[in-house]
């Protein structure tokens, strides 16, 4: 039986529905992201089961026993808060044995308790300082031991490292991994941010309007987005209208330019109207070994990214971002010369949304991904 | 704090003389109007009868029974008011802001605290001889309806507990506008953690909420405390003079020199002024404090 | 289940503290408004207003309050807006002291601050040692005399101000507005006009509607040093009459309420205490 379950959650503020059958299996020693935009309502379903919020229906379900309706003060989840909320008249030390002392634990114990902790996040020379005299970065790491002090049987993460600097963000994701890998302890993190939910996630739920879009393992989600809203939000993606032409054959044409894709056509039409989208770093230029998807191309612009060269490429009457690595060599190419591109049939991603085409320039969408800091 | 990025310097226009030609007519303002009188007066409290220097003013101020009987009068009536109005004003703010209240009781009470702190003097005075004088609307109804007495039983709306009954209506407005910003300053997420880390109400406001809260409070009734002390005209309204409070006497020592020693007056000036500076200080030092926790 | 049954009791001890509150408030003032309305026997009637506003000493001393009133608010005004901006823009170290001054009427109350003038001004100021006189006592004419209780006034209500227009220019960062007006090559006269004032009207018109509540109903000063204000002739009518004052009161009252509903309106939010008098 799993650790935690959500079964059928949905919560509605009056009309609004703002989460929609929300389901999960998570196992002991998970670590689970929630990934979406602002109002996906990630936050409301991670309230939930903190005990902030009740849900309108549905079930949670926490090592066989149900908190659904559990007071917030009675569940054993612990909670680290965007805002890092440490309570501002007491000390790092008095912060992270509250917990502790709330539940009238020996002093003694909670002493030692608080030294581990402290000794865990690296602030044993500031132990007897006020929230006011301590870095961003260490007051979301004083959070999360307090967090921790109380041996929680989950642990909740609501966007913790939005209000941080980029250097800290990348830093204290990490830290806050590899102590839930080594405590062992369940895990739910919140975030706008799918690097973050990428890089250090078992699994990644993806949000969007109160729906689950997708579940899967962040290599699942990235290479094998199912829905238009997944392929688009999370890394970068070209994108562009297309028209099946061989259903059998896997054949779909961009403005005349034929793509072969593994995804199965057969249920469809010769002529039935799809979405397109390829990574952009699924391209490479054609060589003798690689045959499949060759292409004709015109080269539009070349930006340099650092480790990364962005080169646009017009394929028939179509724009598309290629993203290679970089290479001296790069440098001989010139602007509006003629190459071939190739791209394997698996890369060819279809997805028949109903999202529509917007202008071909809209097409190539940026999101602050992987590449986004580069 | 720690400073993980670098300060941006501070652009400073090269602040001479001419710069400072600027501030010229407030600063001779606050000297002509504000210092200099106050000088006066200091200056006062250190002569004699014979205009001859001397400390025996403020050691006067020790043994003159007039001067100590108003001082302690006007501490005691600040004191309580002080107390008692920062009880109930702070239970009224907090009722409306994190007590749960309609929000549109909120801005009502808010706009009536503004109006309520002002009404403060002879009209003030006069409302509550309408109410709770020998003939007010609350003695008779009292009477009439309940059979309660209360002049049988002793309660004279021109005594202390009277004019502390009056010094309510500011101080109860005073406290509600220093306490709403910071009861809204109280984050949410403070309880929330609270209670996710096993806390239960109670536990969250005496342990968190209260001293977090505790700079303000004090801060205010020290506020509070100094507001009644330098009140003058409601207490005049209302006994003309025969509630013998530290302001009262004064004013009796300006119309007439009736400690007959102008140095004495001034010294006796002097020490509500050294009083009042003391509360400020006070207040200045718990609203820092208090800062850095709300901010 | 338990969260929402905490939440009716929260709700419940609010309204405790609220209507007792309401209760405490609320019944003076229509003790006060019964008690106005009561003149006639047997009748309620507006008899009282109509002797009160008839009186002509009443007219003359509410306009009197009213003309210092505006006076104090417009030399508010010409001192310390320029001041402020000043400060803000050119001489940021004087801030501090500024703002120290600014906290001195809160220790020099009314009673105490007309002690000091009546006893500095109603003498001549002279340069020491010499025989010459710069400045007639002040109180001994009704010019100099109106010139004091001004002074005074603004005295009283400079912490508010200041404050109020402070805050209004920082809000609105009239440091970077200036800035950039000059670059686009604005002249002080259009930025004076077109660039502060427009900008701190709600600040300005806080601090004012503050003013002026503030004087007209002031009586310590007034009567100390001898002027035919309003609030000294409202505490002279309470010896003498028993409706008359009690109508006037709940005036005032209506007035203050005004005044402070206005500012309210004006600012959007916190009201503003002038403390007691």
């Amino acid at each position: 039986m799993a650790y935690l379950t959500l079964s059928k959650i949905t919560k509605r503020y009056g009309d609004a529905l703002v989460v929609d059958d929300f389901n999960l299996d998570m196992e002991k020693g998970e670590f689970v992201s929630f990934l979406g935009p602002s109002g996906c309502g990630k936050t409301t379903t991670l309230r939930m089961v903190a005990g902030f919020e009740i849900p309108t229906s549905g079930k949670i379900i926490l090592s066989g026993d149900d908190i659904t309706s559990k007071a917030p003060n009675q569940r054993n989840v612990g909670m680290i808060f965007q805002a890092y909320a440490l309570f501002p008249n007491m000390t790092v030390a008095q912060n992270i044995g509250f917990g502790l002392r709330i539940r009238k634990e020996p002093e003694s114990a909670v002493t030692q308790r608080v030294k581990e902790m402290i000794s865990l996040i690296n602030l044993e020379k500031h132990a007897d300082k006020y929230p006011y005299q301590l870095s961003g970065g260490q007051q979301q790491r004083v959070a999360l031991a307090r967090a921790l002090a109380n041996r929680p049987q989950v642990l909740l993460l609501d966007e913790p490292l939005s209000a941080l600097d980029a250097k800290i963000r990348v830093s204290l994701r990490n830290e806050i991994r590899a102590i839930q890998k080594t405590l062992g302890i369940t895990a739910i993190f919140v975030t706008h941010d799918q690097e973050e939910a990428l890089s250090i996630s078992d699994r990644v739920v993806v949000m969007y309007d109160g729906k689950v879009e997708q579940l899967g393992t962040p290599s699942d989600i990235y290479n094998f987005p199912k829905t238009a809203f997944v392929a688009n939000f999370v890394g970068t993606l070209n994108t562009a209208n297309a028209e099946v032409v061989d259903p059998a054959k896997g054949l779909i044409s961009v403005d005349g330019v034929q793509f072969g894709t593994t995804k199965d056509l057969k249920s469809m039409k010769k002529g039935d109207q799809v979405r397109m989208s390829i990574r952009p770093e699924r391209f490479s230029f054609a060589s003798e070994e690689k045959k499949e998807n060759v292409l004709d191309c015109t080269i539009e612009n070349i930006t340099f990214l650092g480790s990364i060269v962005r080169i646009q490429v017009l394929i028939g009457n179509t724009k598309f971002y290629m993203d290679t690595f970089n290479n001296p060599f790069l440098e001989l190419l010139k602007v509006g010369e003629k190459a071939q591109v190739t791209c394997s049939r698996q890369a060819v991603l279809v997805l028949d949304s109903p999202i529509e085409a917007t202008s071909p320039q809209k097409d190539l969408l940026e999101t602050d991904g992987i590449l986004g800091s580069v | 704090m720690a400073q993980t990025s670098l300060r941006m310097p501070v652009i400073k226009t090269p602040s001479n003389l001419k710069n400072w030609l600027g501030v010229t007519p407030f600063f001779l303002f606050a000297i002509l109007f504000l210092a200099l009188p106050s000088i006066y007066l200091v200056q006062g409290s250190f002569l004699d009868q014979n205009d001859q220097f001397t400390f025996q003013n403020y050691k006067d101020l020790f043994t003159t029974p007039l001067i100590v009987d108003a001082f302690k009068l006007s501490i005691q009536i600040s004191a309580v008011t002080a107390i008692v109005g920062g009880i109930f004003g702070f239970l009224l703010a907090y009722a409306i802001t994190v007590g749960g209240l309609p929000r549109s009781l909120r801005s009502a009470l808010i706009t009536f605290s503004g109006v309520a702190s002002n009404f403060a003097g002879v009209p003030l005075a006069f409302a509550f001889i309408a109410t709770l004088g020998r003939r007010g609307f609350l003695t008779l109804l009292l009477k009439d309806t309940y059979g309660i007495d209360l002049y049988q039983s002793g309660f004279d709306l021109y005594s202390f507990a009277g004019l502390s009954a009056i010094y309510m209506f500011f101080q109860f407005p005073l406290m509600v506008l220093i306490m709403v910003p910071a009861l809204d300053g109280l984050k949410r997420e403070w309880r929330e953690a609270a209670e996710n880390l096993g806390a239960s109400n109670l536990q969250y406001w005496t342990r968190i909420a209260l001293p977090v809260l505790l700079p303000s409070i004090l801060g205010a009734m020290i506020l509070l405390f100094g507001n009644a002390f330098g009140a003058y005209a409601t207490a005049y309204a209302l006994t003309g003079g025969r509630l013998p409070i530290i302001t009262i006497q004064i004013g009796a020592q300006i119309r007439g020199d009736v400690l007959h020693n102008p140095g004495l007056g001034y010294a006796m000036a002097m020490g509500m002024v050294i009083i009042m500076a003391i509360s400020l200080a006070g207040y200045s030092w718990l609203q820092k404090i208090s800062e850095r926790w709300l901010r | 289940m338990n969260l929402l049954s905490r939440f009716r009791k929260f709700s419940f001890w609010s309204w405790v503290w609220f209507i007792l509150g309401a209760l405490y408030f609320l019944i003076p003032l229509y003790a006060t408004l019964r008690h106005s309305l009561r003149m006639e026997r047997d009748v309620i009637g507006f008899r009282a207003y109509e002797r009160a506003f008839a009186d002509p000493s009443f007219l003359e001393t509410f306009l009197l309050s009213n003309l210092l009133a505006v006076a104090t608010i417009i030399a508010s005004i010409i001192l310390i807006v320029p001041t402020a901006y000043w400060i803000r823009l050119r001489v940021p170290e004087a801030r501090r002291i500024t703002e120290f001054i600014t906290l001195l009427p809160f220790v020099v109350p009314a009673i105490i601050l007309v002690f000091g003038l009546i006893r500095i001004y109603s003498s001549p100021i002279g340069i020491p040692f010499t025989g010459i006189n710069l400045l007639q006592p002040l109180t001994t004419t009704k010019l100099g005399t109106y010139t004091l209780i001004v002074a005074g006034y603004m005295v009283l209500a400079m912490p508010y101000m200041y404050r109020s227009v402070d805050t209004g220019m920082r809000t609105v960062d009239i440091r970077t507005l200036t800035e950039a007006a000059q670059s686009l090559g604005a002249s002080w006269f259009v930025i004076v006009t077109q660039v502060i004032l427009p900008n701190i009207r709600s600040a300005l018109l806080s601090g004012a509607l503050l003013t002026f509540a503030i004087v007209v109903g002031e009586v310590t000063l007034a009567s100390f040093l001898g002027v035919d204000a309003f609030g000294p002739y409202l505490f002279l009518l309470g010896q003498h009459r028993a409706y008359e004052p009690a109508a006037l009161s709940f005036v005032t009252f209506l007035l203050t309420w005004f005044a402070m509903g206005l500012i309210q309106l004006v600012t959007g939010g916190q009201g503003q205490a002038a403390g007691a008098h």
